[in-house]
């Protein structure tokens, strides 16, 4: 069963006369349970192919079936949920909320969930423990380290246990360090819960992680292989 | 999301930013404030006007000369003559007023009393021997002057307690001569303290007996008032009929339109003065309704600003699933709970500023006002606030609602 049907996906932004192409006819599918990295140049369509990914936004041509179903057939509140219950994001800046607990941090996905009250706590809790921070869960973000923030983040995408993980240049704001330890997460992650995960990475070390490099450039997959 | 977590979110992002929630809703509490404190003060003047109205009796009914004043520029043909000692007569034989059960005659004005180098301006009231049963009030010193005093015209005087002291200080007044408007008047009694009653304050008043006043005080020989008292209340009306009769019979009157006096029950006075102040209540509360336009019109402005300030923040959210609904409801709600909990400050100053207004009036002016609290407009006052929370918080929170959380997220 696939879960990512792209086919000839086009994204065209238009502002005022000027017209940007971001995506110029991108095809690939992925499986569950796949651990893919995207690298490229600035520019070269690969967070754009990640939001459309995510339900962020909607694509201006071509067709992205997920779990089966086109992104078409989804209404405005029905997207929210499929980001809610299927989808975690990590993104670059870790887009924490500021003045809230790591604790408050992670829960923040279920109060927009169905998942009963009574079983928040123990999920919270066991997600911020899978990322090694049960130590800091009443810290604010401003007290924690660039590597704690994306752990945080991390618990955050993973406390509803969604189908996929989309992370945009996790480690683009933390040193070569912490960079390893978040991907390290995200692998643990891959392959212990069989996750889906999509990761954009600058740094071909970090990208050694996964079994699937795509390569854009210019709106187009360059390269799409196995390693 | 659930409605409490959702309150619950909303409360979270307003205390994150407390100086400027605080300063957001400073508007509304100034004009419920304003509401607040008009219609408390609104409500005091009433209810001091009725109890000072009411301190007549309900069965009083005055007759004031001249046509009734339909508007203000009318108020000036009250001092009129018409009301004469023939018709003090005829009201006063049974068969042609059988419910009145007191004739009061009164003619009052302001005079400059004077005991050796001492001097004071009273009101100085001309009045029957009922005077003293009719306001409720005896000598606490000497003697009232009785009916036989006021047929002999004699020249006594019946002081209020201000009077005395102004007057004679610490000493003995009963029996002196005090000079009113060059007149000697004797003094037979002292009034005990007794404030305002109906119109007069009777601390400051100079009791005489009507016909002295009218010959030797004021020289005129009509009347300023008849205040008569109905035998019981549900006769009122029946009185109020025979008195209106039997004056125009005595003035020649067939039009009741071209009537020279009228006729006025504690009823009326009440009712009358309820509109006046209501409608003076209305006024002031409605301007007091602009600054909660204002205040409406600067939440919308700064949830605005917050909007844009929180960009980032509402596309996180709808990243981790928050529908475009869940986003509307949450900006929403922190304008209503902003408006509501500055109706709520705003009901609190008002109502403290009102009752701090009270205690200046009746502990500094001596006036028997009472501190009243307004709990229609404190309703009106927290709804009214809330409804400018979801007028001037809609469009702020359709804007936060309606952002892509691609834009969103992007926004540095």
């Amino acid at each position: 069963m696939k879960l990512i049907e792209v086919k000839n996906l086009e994204k065209v932004y238009q502002s005022g006369e000027s017209k940007t192409v971001a995506l110029d006819g991108v095809s690939f599918l992925v499986d569950k349970g796949e651990f893919i990295a995207i690298m490229g140049p600035s520019g070269s369509g690969k967070s754009t192919l990640l939001q459309l990914l995510g339900f962020l936004d909607r694509q201006t041509g071509g067709s992205y079936k997920f779990d089966g179903k086109s992104i078409e057939e989804y209404s405005e509140p029905e997207l929210a949920r499929i980001r809610n219950e299927k989808i975690g994001f990590v993104f670059q800046a870790f887009n924490l909320l500021a003045r809230s607990s790591v604790y408050e941090n992670v829960r923040l996905p279920l109060f927009y969930s169905n998942v009963p009250e009574t079983a928040w706590d123990s999920k919270i809790k066991s997600a911020i423990d899978a990322v090694g921070i049960s130590h800091r869960i009443v810290h604010e973000p401003g007290e924690l380290s660039g590597g704690e923030k994306q752990r945080v983040a991390i618990a955050r995408s993973f406390v509803l246990d969604p189908e996929m993980i989309l992370a945009d240049e996790p480690t683009g704001n933390l040193d070569s360090k912490n960079g390893e330890m978040i991907i390290k997460l995200l692998d643990e992650l891959n392959r212990k819960t069989g996750r889906t995960i999509i990761l954009i990475t600058h740094e071909e070390s970090l990208a050694k992680y996964a079994r699937r490099l795509i390569r854009m450039k210019d709106g187009k997959v360059e390269s799409d292989i196995r390693i | 999301m659930t409605t409490r977590h959702l309150i619950k979110t909303a409360l979270t992002a307003l205390k994150a930013h407390k100086s400027r929630s605080f300063l957001t809703i400073l508007g509304i509490v100034i004009g419920i404030t304003a509401i607040i404190l008009v219609m408390s003060i609104g409500q005091g003047a009433q209810d001091l006007i009725l109890s000072q109205i009411q301190g007549l009796g309900s069965r009083t009914i005055v007759v004031i000369p001249g046509r009734e004043p339909s508007g203000p520029s009318d108020v000036a043909q009250i001092f009129s003559d018409s009301l004469k000692e023939k018709d003090l007569a005829l009201i006063s034989r049974k068969e042609n007023v059988p419910n009145a059960e007191k004739i009061m005659p009164i003619v009052f004005g302001g005079e400059s009393s004077a005991y050796g180098n001492e001097t004071y301006r009273a009101t100085v009231l001309g009045a029957s021997a009922d005077v003293f049963d009719v306001f409720d009030i005896y000598p606490a010193g000497g003697v009232p002057f009785s009916e036989s005093d006021v047929r002999g015209r004699q020249a006594y005087a019946v002081i209020g307690s201000k009077v005395k002291d102004e007057l004679f200080g610490g000493s003995e007044a009963i029996g002196e001569r005090i000079k009113i408007k060059e007149k000697n008047f004797r003094v037979v009694g002292v009034l005990p303290k007794k404030g305002q009653v109906s119109f007069f304050n009777f601390d400051e008043i100079v009791l005489v007996p009507y016909t002295a006043a009218q010959d030797s005080l004021f020289g005129i020989k009509y009347f300023h008032r008849f205040i008569i008292s109905a035998d019981a209340e549900k006769n009122i009306a029946r009185v109020v009929e025979d008195l209106q009769a039997t004056l125009r019979n005595s003035h020649g009157i067939t039009d009741p339109k071209k009537d020279d006096f009228f006729v006025q029950t504690q009823e009326d006075l009440a009712a009358r003065i309820g509109i006046i102040t209501n409608i003076l209540t209305l006024l002031l509360v409605s301007v007091a309704a602009i600054s909660l336009i204002v205040g409406g019109i600067g939440i919308m402005n700064i949830m605005l600003v917050a909007v844009t300030e929180r960009t980032r923040e509402i596309g996180l959210r709808k990243a981790l699933g928050a529908a475009n609904r869940d986003i509307l409801r949450q900006f929403l709600l922190e304008a209503v709970i902003l408006t509501g909990i500055g109706g709520i400050l705003g009901i609190l100053t008002g109502a403290l500023l009102a009752f701090g207004v009270s205690l200046i009036l009746s502990q500094a002016l001596g006036l028997s006002w009472t501190f009243s609290f307004p709990i229609s407009g404190a309703l009106i006052g927290f709804l009214v606030s809330g409804i400018i929370g979801l007028a001037f918080g809609i469009y702020p929170a359709r804007k936060a609602s309606q952002k892509n959380p691609i834009d969103a997220l992007r926004y540095e």
